[in-house]
């Protein structure tokens, strides 16, 4: 915007002020005063910019030359006072609409200006008439309100109210002031002129320094626009400028969006590519900063450019490999272009890595803001593809310039774009990525050949941050590698880094983020399980995450409504920032319909077994799973199975009352296994469980009710081969589960069911009892001497203390050493472990 | 088959050049792979050794010529010499610690006992140390008696941890290709030791050290009478049953035939089970395949199958040949023991099917197995079957087992009980005073 049109419409403004005051003039004596002082108070206050703007008005639009001359004069004492100025007329503007929220804004900025600039020369007249008439003004406005007894709207009147104070206090400061102004309007106004005439004679470049800094804070792009515009194109002007604005940056009324466009415009007239890259080093993190807030995301358009900026600063570093850009650079740069020889490199501060993570920061942030229903979304997540490219260039970059820090940092980024998504889509992500990166740039991480194969791509990723990354990214690259590999159903691979990774032993110790990977990649693994038949080991992978209740919470994937206590906000805050965006979720109720699914072919065949013995049924492998199901179970009627878990429970009845068929028909019915690739083969899978365990529980029910049954029946019972009908009675008979034994001759399980009179089962029971007191006794004392034992080190010597702690230490160490090993033994115990430590957290927390 | 089934060339990578050169020659011997393609590897095999009359007829062999390259006779030259080097040096060495004064003047302590002969014989660390040079070069020869005797020497009196460890395993090749079971044996106690005591770096190397050393100790457990038993008390410590899991899956072939030929550790076959089950996507073979299909899926006509397949790939395992018929007939006996653990009448001739036996032998093996083990069943000979007895513990017996050892430990309770509070008033009358 050239600062002739700005003049102009000011002065239109200024005519406008007069005709509205003079209407109304006619309506009040006080407002008459106003205007005609509003009118006196332009004319001295422009000072000689003022003077010229006269001429201008008077000319109209006059050439161009003759105000250019004109312009290059201003003082900045002029600058200062155009700023008053049009600060008193939006004042003057706001009051003929009664607007008190805005002329309470005004009047604060009038104030900084004027005790910023002003302190040291005085009060300039405009200032002291401004608040005198506001004064008045005021006083009327509070009488007239008194009077009509209309209700004002309640931020109004509190910014009336506060208004009433500040003026209170602003005119008794300047009460000398304001009363000679009262008394004599126009001889004030005369003094005034001859001020300006005598500021007008004292040399210019006094006021120059300050006007650089001052100004700009003050009014932004006005200032600027106004003297340099014609020597923005020396390089010289083009350094002062960045460093006034890198200087103003971060101060509380700075105009960000000034700022941007500024360097925008800097950015445009850069010479030389040192230049640009100048701009863009101070363009890049301006625009990120446009949005204070953390909560809001950044503008999407904004965003846009800000990616292609970047992308422009890696092409320019690209071509000149002279320049690096790190974060080591000691002396601050000459403002000049400097002289760089061949062969040698330029170091200029700032960091790549810091933009491009913030750049995936706000693309996740404005994903988790935005409705994933709509097409907005869609939109939105078709920029990633964009992003993705930045990030594998940056990347390459990074890798050439053996900034080993930053390439480790942005190729976890690029992982963990990856790491969640089938094939096909990273294929095609990587084709598209590959056609738009210039061809000269080859990464040494991640060849061309290998980016053809996911699984290959991934794996050299993760591989580079084992070897260079810190603990936290090789941890992370972890989690995402055993996802991926759990993602292509490998779940013995998968299983095998979980556990000789040892990642569980201490992943409660690390930050939320990575925990919810973690929550992530076992549920990853037991669905992974799930798909591939393993019933038992996806039910322990996903009972810790499932049988707690908060699966939303500990996935982030929406925050759950705690019922009894509220959180935080800053908490809450915290978790809304933690959220995955939509595409990135693992779908809850396939979770939920997989989890109840294993727990129901595991209980179901368990429950049996317990029969009617106390003990064993206290033995509770999924608790949700029971708690439905005595849920279900007290229901006086039950409909007809309509969501997951009605199918599921049906499935589960039909399944202990021994009609496996009924079963089947349940569980196949559930519509939610056509989210699961290949879906036949995992119903064709759940049916042939079904069937052996329908067959493990009907050998339980009534295995008392029959001495013999044929293993021809069984197996057409159960339409299950007559040989796994044998092998799946012969592990039941082997591993003491069923009192029985195979007649080979006949073919038939021949049961051996002996029922205890009263008196043995009593006799049993008083000996299990006596057993447990026994053990009880022995864990009791134990208690008291470990207690006693701490009572007597406290009496015992240092030296002998100390020799305790050895031994304590070379148990640890030893301890350490088996860690090393691998402990997949325990493979049952160990999953999940962590998830609890989270669990525990959080219930912690909240 | 039995290519697929050939371990060597997964075990190659884990043992040294001597020691792979009686695989190579079971192999040859076998006809597993071309004849042809055997020398080549026990060409490129020795090339590198100082074996170089050897080498040269294996060279005339793969090439047909009578002719060999010059290379070979200077070679042998250079060998020759610096053996005769190393044998003059190391006989100073030798003259000093055979001297029977010096050998009762030795004790216990390493390093008191070489600032003794340093003192009274002018030994040196330097000449210590060809003593290994030694009895390396002659282990390079093929001589492996004489690299035995200088290790053992070296070892006796030299301080380096290094040099020590590395005689260590030295002795142990030597020893193995030497065929003295029991100093070999005794090397693998000690070099177990040493690794698990030492202090690796970095457990990557620990694991590796680990997994060369039950390559090496296969030699041993399986040519030792007693290498039965500690193969197992070996392998299935934690340690070693990790470094298996994850370095070496295919070891698993041999710690199961050990358990299965092996009739005092039955208790272990649990466990063994579960390992396998657990590696079966990583490694089997028909040995593992035949405790899958008998302990995990019960499927007995797949055991037998299995049997007949483990009978070829032992056969053809340099290591398990001589176990073959030992492991059959464990085998047969593991099967009849299930199989009548689960039933309760069984068809002779079916029992026999199954045991890879016929009829009449199948009799006799069950009425042997009846006796030897006393299984509580009884021959049915008019229809051909056996009728297992089923033996209930009886209420009162399950009762007094769970008891048993109840009072016992109340006993021992009590005592300790007893035994605190008389500490508690000793202490407290001592605060008193």
């Amino acid at each position: 915007m050239s600062r002739f049109f700005r003049g102009g419409s000011d002065s239109e403004t200024d005519d406008d002020d007069e005709i509205i005051s003079s209407n109304e003039e006619e309506e009040s004596e006080d407002d008459h005063i106003s205007s005609s002082e509003d009118e006196a108070t332009s004319k001295p206050a422009a000072g000689a910019g003022g003077r010229s703007k006269f001429l201008k008005d008077a000319v109209s639009d006059s050439d161009e030359s003759d105000l250019d001359e004109k312009r290059e004069v201003k003082s900045a004492k002029d600058k200062k006072l155009d700023a008053l100025e049009s600060s008193v007329k939006t004042i003057e503007n706001a009051k003929k609409i009664n607007d008190w929220v805005a002329i309470q804004n005004e009047f604060e900025k009038l104030n900084k200006i004027v005790s910023k600039s002003f302190g040291s020369i005085g009060m300039p007249r405009v200032y002291i008439k401004t608040i005198a008439s506001l004064e008045d003004f005021l006083n009327e406005a509070l009488q007239k309100e008194k009077e009509a007894k209309k209700k004002i709207n309640a931020t109004q009147a509190k910014a009336l109210n506060s208004m009433k104070n500040k003026i209170k206090k602003i005119v008794r400061q300047f009460e000398d002031e304001v009363e000679k102004w009262r008394q004599n309007p126009v001889e004030t106004e005369e003094e005034d002129n001859e001020d300006g005439d005598i500021e007008k004679s004292s040399p210019i470049e006094k006021d120059d320094s300050l006007q650089s800094t001052d100004a700009l804070d003050d009014e932004g792009f006005e200032q600027v626009g106004k003297g340099n515009r014609p020597i923005e194109y020396t390089s010289d002007n083009l350094f002062k400028k960045l460093r006034e604005i890198l200087e103003a940056r971060g101060k509380k009324n700075t105009d960000r969006l000034e700022q941007i466009k500024i360097l925008q415009k800097l950015l445009g007239v850069a010479a030389t590519s040192y230049q640009q890259v100048r701009v863009l080093l101070a363009l890049i993190p301006a625009q990120f900063d446009y949005n204070p807030s953390m909560s809001n995301y950044m503008n999407v358009d904004m965003w846009k450019s800000t990616q292609k900026e970047i992308n422009q600063l890696l092409t320019i570093l690209e071509s000149t490999p002279s320049f690096m850009i790190h974060d080591h650079v000691e002396e601050e740069e000459e403002d000049k272009e400097p002289v760089i020889e061949p062969g040698q490199t330029f170091g200029i501060r700032g960091s790549i890595v810091s933009f491009i993570d913030r750049l995936d920061d706000e693309f996740t942030k404005s994903l988790q803001n935005i409705d994933p229903h709509t097409t907005d979304y869609v939109d939105r997540l078709k920029d990633e593809t964009e992003l993705y490219a930045t990030i594998v260039r940056g990347q390459i970059y990074f890798e050439q310039n053996d900034l080993n820090e930053s390439t480790s940092r942005v190729v976890m980024r690029r992982l963990e774009h990856l790491y969640y998504k089938p094939d096909q889509v990273i294929q095609t992500v990587e084709n598209t990525v590959s056609q738009s990166l210039p061809s000269n740039l080859k990464s040494s991480i991640t060849p061309p050949a290998i980016t053809q194969d996911s699984s290959d791509l991934i794996h050299a990723l993760c591989v580079y941050l084992y070897k260079k990354g810190e603990s936290l990214l090789r941890t992370r690259a972890m989690l995402c590698h055993i996802y991926h590999h759990a993602l292509h159903n490998r779940f013995y691979i998968a299983r095998d880094m979980l556990l000789m990774s040892h990642l569980q032993d201490n992943i409660q110790l690390s930050d939320v983020g990575t925990q919810i990977l973690h929550n992530r990649t076992m549920v990853q693994v037991g669905l992974c399980a799930f798909r591939e038949g393993m019933i038992k080991e996806s039910q322990s992978c996903l009972q810790e995450i499932c049988g707690t209740g908060r699966v939303k919470e500990l996935l982030a994937q929406g925050l759950q409504l705690q019922k009894y206590s509220q959180l935080p906000p800053e908490q809450e805050k915290l978790d809304r920032q933690r959220q995955l965006p939509f595409h990135m979720h693992i779908n809850l109720e396939l979770l939920e319909c997989a989890y109840l699914t294993c727990s129901m072919l595991l209980e179901i065949p368990a429950m049996a077994a317990a029969g009617s013995n106390p003990e064993a049924r206290k033995k509770v492998i999924s608790k949700p799973f029971r708690r439905m199901l005595d849920y279900n179970e007290r229901q006086v009627f039950s409909g007809p199975p309509e969501n997951t878990r009605d199918h599921i429970m049906g499935a589960a009845k039909a399944l202990a009352a021994g009609e496996w068929q009924k079963c089947q028909e349940l569980i196949s019915a559930i519509k939610i296994w056509d989210l699961m690739p290949e879906t036949q083969k995992i119903k064709e899978m759940l049916n042939r469980k079904i069937q052996e365990e329908g067959l493990r529980t009907y050998l339980f029910t009534y295995s008392s009710y029959y001495t013999t049954l044929g293993l021809e029946q069984l197996s057409t019972m159960f339409s299950l081969p007559i040989n796994t009908v044998t092998s799946i009675v012969s592990k039941m008979i082997w591993n003491e589960e069923l009192a029985a034994s195979l007649d080979q001759i006949n073919n038939v399980v021949v049961l051996h069911r002996v029922e205890h009179t009263k008196v043995q089962q009593l006799a049993l029971m008083f000996a299990e009892k006596a057993t447990s007191f026994v053990e009880a006794n022995e864990r009791t004392l134990e208690q008291k001497q470990a207690v006693g034992q701490n009572q007597r080190d406290q009496h015992r010597q240092k030296g002998q203390t100390s020799q305790q702690q050895n031994t304590e230490k070379r148990t640890m160490y030893q301890k350490r050493d088996g860690q090393q090993q691998r402990g997949r033994n325990n493979f049952n115990n160990v999953l999940g472990n962590s998830v609890r430590g989270r669990t525990q957290q959080n219930r912690y927390r909240s | 088959m039995a290519a697929t089934y050939d371990l060597t060339p997964k075990l190659i990578p884990y043992l040294d050049r001597h020691l792979v050169f009686p695989l190579l020659e079971f192999l040859s011997m076998h006809k597993i792979y071309p004849e042809i393609d055997l020398l080549k590897a026990k060409y490129e095999l020795l090339a590198k050794t100082n074996m170089v009359d050897f080498i040269s007829m294996l060279y005339k062999t793969i090439h047909d010529t009578e002719e060999v390259p010059n290379e070979f006779s200077t070679k042998r030259d250079e060998v020759l010499q610096t053996l005769e080097n190393l044998q003059s040096e190391a006989q100073k060495v030798l003259d000093i610690i055979e001297n029977p004064e010096v050998i009762s003047a030795l004790r216990q302590d390493k390093l008191q006992n070489l600032n003794f002969l340093k003192e009274k014989y002018g030994l040196t660390d330097k000449m210590l140390n060809t003593l290994y040079q030694f009895g390396q070069f002659q282990y390079n020869c093929g001589n492996y008696g004489g690299a035995s005797d200088m290790l053992y020497h070296f070892r006796v009196l030299s301080t380096d941890h290094e040099l020590n460890v590395s005689a260590l395993w030295g002795k142990l090749a030597s020893d193995i290709l030497d065929s003295n079971w029991d100093g070999a044996l005794e090397e693998v106690q000690k070099l177990k030791e040493t690794i698990d005591q030492k202090n690796f770096t970095s457990p990557l190397h620990q694991l590796q050290q680990r997994t060369w050393f039950i390559h090496w100790s296969i030699f041993v457990f399986f040519n030792h009478p007693k290498g039965r038993d500690n193969i197992i008390d070996v392998f299935f410590t934690p340690s070693y049953i990790n470094t298996i899991q994850t370095a070496c899956p295919w070891i698993l072939r041999y710690l199961t035939t050990a358990v299965v030929t092996n009739k005092r550790k039955k208790s272990i076959l649990k466990d063994l089970v579960k390992i396998i089950q657990q590696e079966s996507y990583e490694y089997r073979d028909p040995i593992t395949e035949f405790i899958e299909s008998l302990y995990v899926k019960f499927d007995f006509e797949g055991a037998q199958h299995k049997l007949k397949e483990c009978e070829k790939v032992l056969s053809n395992d340099f290591f398990l040949v001589a176990t073959l018929p030992e492991f059959v007939e464990n085998a047969r006996y593991l099967i009849s023991e299930t199989y009548c653990r689960i039933h309760l009448k069984i068809d002779i001739s079916g029992l026999s099917q199954t045991l890879n036996l016929d009829q009449e032998a199948g009799e006799k093996w069950i009425v042997n197995l009846i006796r030897d083990t006393r299984v509580d069943a009884k021959i049915d000979f008019k229809e051909n079957t056996v009728i297992m007895n089923q033996n209930h513990t009886s209420i009162y017996q399950q009762v007094i087992e769970r008891t048993r050892g109840l009072s016992f430990r109340s006993q021992i309770l009590s005592s300790t009980i007893e035994k605190r509070e008389a500490h508690q008033s000793a202490s407290t009358a001592e605060a008193v005073e």
